[in-house]
């Protein structure tokens, strides 16, 4: 994978230290990081949110900001130290030989200026070529980057594409000077996943093509497994660890990143057997490290007075290439010692069916003009015939990428929108037709939902408790302030909340701290439903364990049924009981968990599978990368809605895929395991597993 | 007696005063000029935090230019300081700051207790982190101070309405006199700012105005962002047909010539015919309607906490409604004179009404802005799936989020009104032609300005200062809101 080749390296950072300068105080962002990145090669960099790899990448660019400064250390550019250039030779490698790839595509790309332009303006500024030879070249990177017609792509507007086309515009953009080196931070966080799976393995291919090296920033390591040769760990300003992907992953030498992939749901974690633990305590503020190692008060090995005594430095690992730790007792530590396990828990028992939804149809219309009616109206289906039910204490994991529908459902579950055609029983009683006006504050109460944006999901000016005691007024519990006062802080117990956070404001709170509350919020009224909307998909790593434990600890307490909606496949295998896999607006396939995780599949979940980076070197994948977008609901396939881009759609005869909807085929002991699929019984059964784990 | 020059004993000052600005000026163009040419210093970062910029010639003017502006600004204090201690024997500045001196008071008690505590005061306490937001609310509250104390009759050195024929016209410092009689027993000797006219103090009637604008603008302006927010919430909220009509309304009335409506509501035939009043009573209903449900929809739930509170919000507010637009022998004559609290003046309250109405089809749209965009947020959502009431989301879960915004719109239309009162006394609408309001007073200074240009220029430059205050508090407010 690396071999050390006696070329100099494109980049090298040696002991860089950049600060932020406020009116208070120096912020300091990043501290003594040293990294290597030679030709060819691919370096992750991975870490929380707020542990200063953007800034790294922004430091490296020279791209600092007003208060912004480099105060220590050098970044040097095929040899040549990036400090003494002019901005002129600064802005003349800008773009040219390092070339930048944000996070979110729409913001990157001038909304006002055809995409052909935005491209052939790259060569037109650094190289001064002549136009038409520009536009060639544009054409050329339009197709590497495997965009369908790239003529009328060079004449469309920004809002034109869709979110996964933008972004391979500005992938395109960043290659169309074939600079040397590639930044690309969080690139693909806002997309879909199977998207997402489609655009690293571009990144991966051109990467490969033109013999760039990358620097790839990402939250997620199995995105990071999965593009990089080498991996940066960093932590709190810090690089705690750097490696190849191998030596990272499997003989890791750092507690943090011991920590942090006991806290991701890999398979063969279980929320019963083998449930994830959770790194303990809070990210430190950046004026608040404390002093010596940064990782220690969250740190299991820590020992005071020496680990807290003096700034670490970084150690030679000795036994494997270029890997490096930033611990005093990297050697003293058991590194084989496996603690996943260790508090195992009872598996609840599952009760009764307390919800039921049957053939629920939800249609919204979307008329073209509203000024003058009757000209046509156009129907979107955003929920096409949803059947299935949930029973107590039980887990129900909704899987399924934007626009599936998943959001419309739970609407309709919560009585915010009226079904169209259906039903939805709640003990018996039909709710599909009430909206939430009429229905009882028992009902109101039973049926609760948890956000999935914590910054967006607590009112900002109104105190925490004041918002719980609120939710507790409208249902109707305690009769007097001072009981509800009581109860709220109960609520703050449960959601393992200091009860000092009732007076405060949400701004002061963390991002899981938020989610607490949301948690603790929904629950005020006893709920027996929770429908959880990517209750942990915006928290960073270390966070989302603990919140999702503390929702399966609610759980087996409160027997909540929970209806969990997710794209993150990992953490839908970690704690649901069973899945439902929608897509535009159908359920796809439905059954327990381990059936659905297992062939027989249907294709769209069998290519999910493909889709989902999985952080562990020993998951082999079968590669599967779905052409195109997810069709608009607006305006959808004929017959089965995933058709175009199925990969098995040709062992179907008589294209009947193109005609009709396919019936569900029932497998398993009691039917229960549902796929909605053309494909034979034996096509279906005989599928390879997407994921296969070797034994060790 | 001889009439008074500008500084009286302190004008040795003077020379520095003009020899400071001088340089600053001088400076300032020098900066200017150099900050092309020559490269800024460099900053370098030490071990220990600290950051430091090597000095250059730009740097050094920065400095001379700063240690000038402190100079000047120092001077200007010292005439004012000077003047407050030595009275009229300081010339007319002196005069002035004697008579200003309890406004000084209030406001330096003012920004200092602000000053001490202002990391306990929310925005507020932020506010003093801003030079600019700082400089704005001391210039607003200068004025609300000089109104408030004037209405004592602390500061007016003579009757604003008063007339003396020998004082015609005549410049600032001259001593006072009377063309018939003699000059009452301890009264003002002097006109600061000369005469008007008519022979009235210039200085007493500039202060007088102040209260004029101080009463009208900021409540108007409270009244239009009642209609607004009342009106604008659910538009926004539940968009359609609603969202349709009121959107409609509000852009007829923006479309509508505003000069052209002042004329229509002030002429004396629609006056007659009770048009203002009822608007008036249709204006005024949504700030009961406003609290009746921003109270309800938030204690719905403790009835036993809300009757009561709710009855007694009625109650007042409704009370000071009818008093509010009642009038002996008006258009509306509901309220037996026994329990009429209060009589407005006609002329008065056409101004507000007009002003409340021009306003709040802006008001609208600006909360009808921020509302659609508060609305899509999980919280809004949160409190949906609890059941909660639209109001309690418009006003409880959404409006408290859209504060910031409307805060500084809320400075900013201060300032606004503040124009268009001047607008209507200029021409001569509404308030009755006698009234030291600004707008009167520079319409009457206007005749003469080429050869008596201070009856105009005092209230041209307290208006200006005032709706400056208040620009600069808005820009304050809003730099300070967007750090957090």
């Amino acid at each position: 994978m690396t071999d050390p080749t006696p070329e100099p390296p494109i980049l090298e950072i040696e002991n860089l230290s950049i600060s932020f300068f406020t009116r208070l105080r120096e912020i300091p962002a990043v501290m003594d990081f040293s990294c290597t990145v030679r030709p060819g090669e691919a370096m992750g960099l991975v870490g929380e949110s707020g542990c200063g790899k953007s800034t790294v990448a922004l430091g490296v660019m020279r791209d600092l900001g007003a208060n912004g400064r480099i105060t220590g250390g050098r970044v040097k550019f095929k040899g040549r130290d990036m400090a003494e250039m002019s901005d002129a030779e600064l802005r003349a490698l800008r773009g040219r030989e390092i070339a930048m790839i944000y996070q979110e595509p729409m913001a990157s790309l001038n909304p006002a200026m055809r995409v052909g332009r935005q491209l052939m303006e790259v060569p037109l500024i650094h190289e001064k070529i002549s136009k038409n030879k520009a536009h060639a070249r544009a054409l050329e990177v339009l197709h590497d980057v495997k965009l369908p017609d790239p003529e009328r792509i060079m004449k469309a507007y920004p809002h034109q594409l869709s979110g996964g086309q933008q972004q391979r515009i500005v992938i395109a953009m960043a290659l169309m000077s074939k600079p040397s080196l590639l930044i690309l931070d969080e690139p693909t966080t806002a997309l879909d996943v199977t998207v997402e799976a489609a655009v690293v393995d571009l990144v991966k291919d051109l990467g490969r093509k033109y013999g760039t090296s990358m620097l790839f920033i990402s939250h997620n390591l199995g995105l990071v497994l999965e593009t990089c040769d080498r991996l940066c760990v960093m932590y709190s300003g810090e690089a705690v660890e750097t490696g190849n992907i191998a030596d990272v992953f499997d003989k890791m030498r750092h507690p943090y990143t011991q920590a942090l992939f006991r806290s991701i749901p890999l398979p063969g974690a279980d929320k019963n057997a083998k449930p994830l633990v959770a790194i303990p305590g809070n990210f430190p503020l950046p004026h608040e490290r404390p002093p010596g190692c940064n990782f220690g008060p969250r740190c299991d090995y820590f020992e005071a007075g020496r680990c807290d005594a003096q700034e670490v430095p970084m150690f030679d690992v000795a036994d494997a290439n270029r890997h490096e730790t930033r611990c005093l007792r990297f050697q003293e530590i058991d590194w084989s010692r496996q603690e996943i396990g260790e508090v195992a828990t009872q598996k609840t028992e599952i009760g009764d069916t307390i919800l039921r939804m049957e053939e629920l149809k939800k249609y919204y219309d979307v008329n073209a003009s509203s000024l003058f009616k009757g000209g046509e109206t156009r129907v979107v289906k955003a929920n096409e015939s949803l059947t299935f039910e949930a029973r107590e204490s039980e887990t129900l994991a909704i899987v399924g990428e934007s626009g599936c529908g998943k959001s419309t459902f739970a609407k309709v579950l919560m009585g915010l929108e009226t079904a169209t055609d259906g039903h939805v029983t709640l003990d018996n009683r039909e709710i599909g037709d009430t909206p939430i006006q009429k229905r009882d504050t028992a009902t109101v109460a039973d049926i609760q939902m948890v956000f999935q944006n914590p910054f967006d999901t607590l009112n900002p000016s109104m105190s925490v408790g004041r918002q719980i005691m609120r939710a507790l007024e409208i249902f109707r519990i305690g009769k007097t302030e001072a009981a509800r006062r009581e109860k709220m802080l109960d609520l703050l117990d449960l959601v393992k909340l200091p009860r000092e956070f009732a007076d405060r404001m949400p701004r002061q709170l963390s991002g899981g701290q938020k989610q607490r509350v949301g948690i603790a919020r929904a629950f005020a009224g006893g709920a027996r439903i929770v429908v959880a909307d990517e209750p942990v998909s915006a928290l960073d790593v270390s966070v989302q364990a603990a919140v999702a434990d503390l929702l399966m600890e609610i759980q087996r307490n409160e027997k909540t049924t929970l209806l969990f909606i997710s794209h993150d496949l990992g953490i839908v295998r970690y704690l649901s009981d069973r899945v439902l896999v929608m897509y535009l607006g159908h359920v796809v396939e439905i059954g327990d968990t381990a059936q659905v995780f297992a062939p027989p599949y249907h294709p769209y979940t069998e290519a999910l599978l493909s889709a989902v980076p999985i952080a562990d070197t020993r998951v082999t994948k079968k590669h599967i990368v779905l052409e195109g977008d997810v069709p608009s609901a607006m305006d959808p396939p004929p017959g089965c809605p995933f058709q175009t881009r199925c990969r098995w759609k040709s062992q179907v005869p008589d294209s009947r895929c193109e005609v009709e909807v396919p019936p569900m085929v029932r497998f398993g002991p009691d039917s229960a395991h549902q796929i909605k699929c053309h494909l034979t019984r034996e096509e279906l059964e005989g599928m390879e597993p997407v994921i296969t784990l070797a034994t060790e | 007696m001889e009439p008074l020059t500008w500084t009286g004993a302190l004008s040795p000052l003077l020379p520095v005063l003009w020899t400071a600005a001088a340089a600053l000026l001088i400076l300032s163009v020098l900066r200017l000029v150099c900050g092309f040419v020559l490269a800024p210093g460099e900053a370098t970062t030490h071990a220990d935090g600290t950051l430091s910029v090597t000095r250059g010639p730009l740097e050094l003017i920065d400095t001379a230019a700063l240690w000038t502006l402190c100079a000047t600004l120092a001077v200007l204090g010292g005439l004012l300081v000077g003047g407050a201690a030595l009275g009229h024997g300081a010339g007319i500045v002196g005069g002035m700051s004697r008579q200003l001196v309890p406004v000084w008071l209030a406001l330096a008690l003012m920004l200092g207790l602000s000053y001490a505590f202002r990391r306990r005061l929310g925005l507020y306490g932020k506010l003093f982190d801003s030079t600019i937001g700082v400089s704005g609310f001391a210039l607003v509250m200068f004025w609300v101070f000089a109104a408030l104390f004037v209405s004592f009759d602390l500061i007016a050195t003579h009757d604003p309405l008063a007339q003396s024929a020998a004082m015609k016209n005549e410049p600032p410092g001259t001593p006072y006199t009377r063309m018939i009689g003699e000059v009452a027993e301890g009264s003002y000797p002097y006109f600061l700012l000369g005469g008007d006219n008519l022979g009235r103090d210039v200085f007493s009637r500039m202060i007088a105005g102040a209260l004029v604008v101080v009463q009208i603008a900021p409540l108007a302006t409270a009244f239009a962002f009642m209609v607004g927010i009342t009106l604008g919430l659910p538009a926004a909220y539940h968009g359609g047909r609603l969202d349709t009509v009121l959107t409609f309304l509000a852009n007829l009335i923006l479309a509508f010539p505003v000069i052209l409506l002042f004329y229509l509501l002030v002429t004396p035939e629609i006056v007659a015919t009770g048009i203002p009043s009822y608007m008036a009573a249709v204006m005024f209903v949504f700030p009961i309607a406003f609290f009746t449900i921003l109270l309800n929809s938030r204690f719905h739930t403790r009835p036993r906490l809300r009757t009561p509170l709710l009855i007694g919000v009625v109650a007042v507010l409704g009370w000071l409604y009818l008093s509010l637009i009642s009038e002996r022998f008006g258009a509306i004559d509901i309220l037996p004179p026994s329990l009429d609290l209060f009589d407005i003046p006609g002329g008065i309250l056409v101004v507000f009404v007009s002003v409340v109405f021009v306003n709040s089809p802006t008001v609208f749209r600006i909360v009808r802005g921020l509302a659609l965009d508060t609305r899509t947020r999980d919280y809004v959502a949160a409190a949906q799936t609890r059941g909660e009431g639209a109001w309690y989301i418009m006003l409880w879960e959404i409006l408290p989020n859209a504060r910031g915004p409307l805060i500084v719109d809320f400075c900013l239309r201060v300032g606004y009104t503040t124009i268009l009162l001047g607008t209507l006394g200029f021409f001569g609408l509404g308030l009755p032609p006698e009234s030291p309001d600004w707008g009167s007073t520079i319409n009457d200074g206007r005749r003469l300005l080429a050869i008596y240009p201070h009856p105009a220029l005092a209230p041209a430059l307290a208006l200006l200062s005032l709706v400056l205050g208040l620009n600069l508090l808005a820009d304050g407010l809003r730099e300070e809101s967007l750090r957090d």
